[in-house]
């Protein structure tokens, strides 16, 4: 039983992660906390169930459809609500994500209608025991791309140069700018770096689901925040291992305290760390808040 | 006696107004101190609630309720201010969220109001109307005074530069209490407003997305002096209606003022475009938020627009 609930708790986790992980790339070389993630979230589980259900794809050419897509919504976001604002107005940047956040949730309800839609069943259901645990090809599959994708981004970040370019702004903005990396280029990149792995986290969900709705991003956002804060502020490692903690809390909470007290547990952890452990529980990269 | 005048869907407009500047001031007495809230949301559903309990279990007539509602809320806002001093910026925001949805979780769970099904026949207030424009007309004269006072002085120093104000002999741990506490208290008042004028509340009454909408108010409408909440708060309010009402005013016009073809293409263009249902207006209002925040960071509002407003009719009178 527990093992199963580990099981449950890491699949919750792993999109809680990937999620998260945009957040933080984007708080780090922005100090901006990007409200629209969430939506861009529910973007991609649009544009996953659209290619399956209109091109008859395979979840691959879905996944690869969300990604090209999300990625391309990246880039117009920081073009067209992020760069135009001042810098030296983060609260104003703020409010233009929750611009964007509206904008993105309502064409979502006026294109697709405000009901759920059903996911079509794209991989075979076979279940495979292992051990005391069930666990579904669904699952495995989820499982898998989520670790894949994490550890290209990882060896992206930690070892390639546009990945140093990104550590560096995020430690330091006009430092960076002055040894010559171009910040511009940087931010875009990490729009769509983040929004790319959001339209992705966005299929699975649906996929695991089985049910996407133009409403699936607030939810996503708020604990996306939470796993943020958790692993340190732009602090990818610990998004990561923050994502899949908060998966397991919650699966835990909610089988043996009770599903109401679920996310009444979530936010006393989040104000627990914020009071004792503001850095989260990884150590955080930009100690300054925006 | 102030019902009287206008009609229902007027009525209705007037008070939501009224009542979103007045959440509007709960956000900015904090502000004014540099503590960002996003959680001002879960003091509206504390001040509607406590409120509520009061008349519709204890029978307590509605100021009284009223009153000891919004205190309630005030002690509850300094039992948050207190853990809120020692964190600011994105961590205060993401503590007060974390407040908002615990409140949330809380009232959905609580079986004596109704739980998961809501608040329900929280008696109706009459007076709705009088007594929301009563407290504004209060809040507004409090502000003014406030601006010339040492204590307004001392908190936009806070906002300036904490440690500054600390060396300069300013108190800055009560202040910065005072004001979270204070705004709290009027977040409550617009809380018990509000429930006694919509008799029903439940937990996703006060969600999220309402405190992101009290952050806007403040900061759409210019954060520097006290007018910006009142212009930002009616402009937000009103901006959803007023595009619904331009597609009857389009229709007002004579036909014969639309002959010739690209004029009546640019019309029936114009007229499709504005046939807004419900989620149009939103997108409309989405990009409106963002043009307003890249022309206006600082929001309609400026300290500095004020001043040239009444030095430029200064300058008329002596002409």
């Amino acid at each position: 039983m527990i093992y199963q609930q580990l099981i449950n708790g890491l699949m919750l986790g792993a999109s809680y992660s990937l999620v998260a992980i945009g957040y933080t790339l984007i708080f780090g070389v922005l100090n901006l906390l990007y409200f629209a993630h969430g939506e861009v979230f529910m973007v991609g589980a649009f544009i996953g169930l659209y290619t399956v259900i209109l091109a008859g794809a395979n979840i691959y050419v879905a996944l690869a459809g969300a990604m090209i897509a999300c990625g391309a919504l990246g880039a117009l976001a920081v073009v067209a609500t992020v760069r135009p604002v001042s810098k030296d107005h983060p609260l104003a940047q703020l409010i233009s994500s929750i611009g964007v956040t509206i904008v993105l949730q309502n064409m979502a309800i006026y294109i697709f209608g405000g009901q759920q839609m059903a996911f079509p069943e794209t991989i075979k259901q076979e279940l495979y025991r292992l051990g005391p645990v069930i666990i579904s090809s669904v699952q495995i599959f989820i499982l898998v791309v989520a670790v894949v994708l994490m550890a290209i981004l990882w060896l992206f970040i930690e070892r390639t140069k546009m990945g140093r370019a990104i550590r560096a702004v995020a430690e330091n903005h006009e430092t960076a700018a002055l040894l010559g990396v171009n910040v511009n280029r940087v931010v875009l990149v990490t729009f769509v770096i983040s929004s790319a792995i959001a339209g992705i986290a966005g299929v699975l969900d649906g996929v695991k689901n089985s049910n996407v709705s133009p409403f699936m991003g607030l939810e996503v956002a708020v604990k996306g925040l939470v796993v943020m804060l958790l692993g340190g502020l732009g602090n990818v490692t610990g998004a990561m291992v923050g994502g899949i903690l908060l998966g397991m809390v919650e699966i835990l909470s909610a089988a043996y305290i009770g599903t109401t007290q679920r996310d009444f547990i979530t936010f006393a952890i989040l104000i627990l760390i914020l009071l004792f452990r503001p850095s989260g529980l990884f150590g955080t990269r930009t100690t300054e808040g925006s | 006696m102030l019902d009287t005048l206008f009609d229902g869907y007027t009525r209705s407009i007037l008070v939501f107004t009224g009542i979103n500047i007045i959440a509007a001031y709960s956000f900015y007495l904090p502000f004014k101190t540099g503590q960002v809230s996003l959680g001002q949301a879960g003091f509206l559903a504390v001040g509607a609630y406590a409120a509520g309990i009061m008349t519709q279990k204890l029978g307590l007539p509605f100021p009284v309720a009223l009153l000891v509602g919004g205190a309630i809320t005030g002690l509850v806002g300094v039992g948050v201010g207190f853990p809120a001093l020692r964190i600011r910026g994105i961590y205060l925001l993401l503590l007060t969220l974390a407040f908002a949805e615990i409140v949330q979780g809380v009232v959905m769970t609580w079986e004596y109001t109704g739980g998961a099904e809501g608040f329900q026949r929280i008696p109706y207030n009459a007076y709705t109307l009088d007594y929301v424009y009563g407290l504004l007309v209060v809040l507004l004269v409090a502000f003014a005074r406030l601006e010339r006072s040492s204590l307004g002085r001392a908190m936009d120093s806070i906002h300036e530069d904490e440690l500054a104000a600390e060396v300069m002999g300013i108190n800055v741990v009560s202040i910065k209490l005072l004001a979270f506490g204070l705004g709290a208290f009027v977040a409550g008042l617009a809380g018990a407003l509000f429930a006694h004028h919509a008799t029903y509340v439940d937990s996703t009454t006060f969600n999220i997305l309402v405190g992101v909408n009290i952050l806007m108010f403040v900061l759409v409408g210019g954060s520097s002096t006290y007018w910006g909440p009142v212009i930002g708060a009616a402009f937000l309010t009103l901006l959803p209606e007023f595009l619904r009402m331009l597609r009857e005013w389009l229709e007002l016009l004579p036909p014969e003022w639309v002959e010739g073809a690209p004029l009546k293409r640019i019309y029936a263009f114009v007229h499709e475009f504005l046939d807004f249902e419900n989620e149009k207006r939103l997108i409309a209002y989405g990009i409106i938020l963002i043009v307003m925040m890249i022309l206006r960071p600082d929001g309609i509002l400026t300290r500095d627009s004020l001043r040239r407003f009444f030095a430029g009719r200064r300058e008329g009178r002596l002409a």
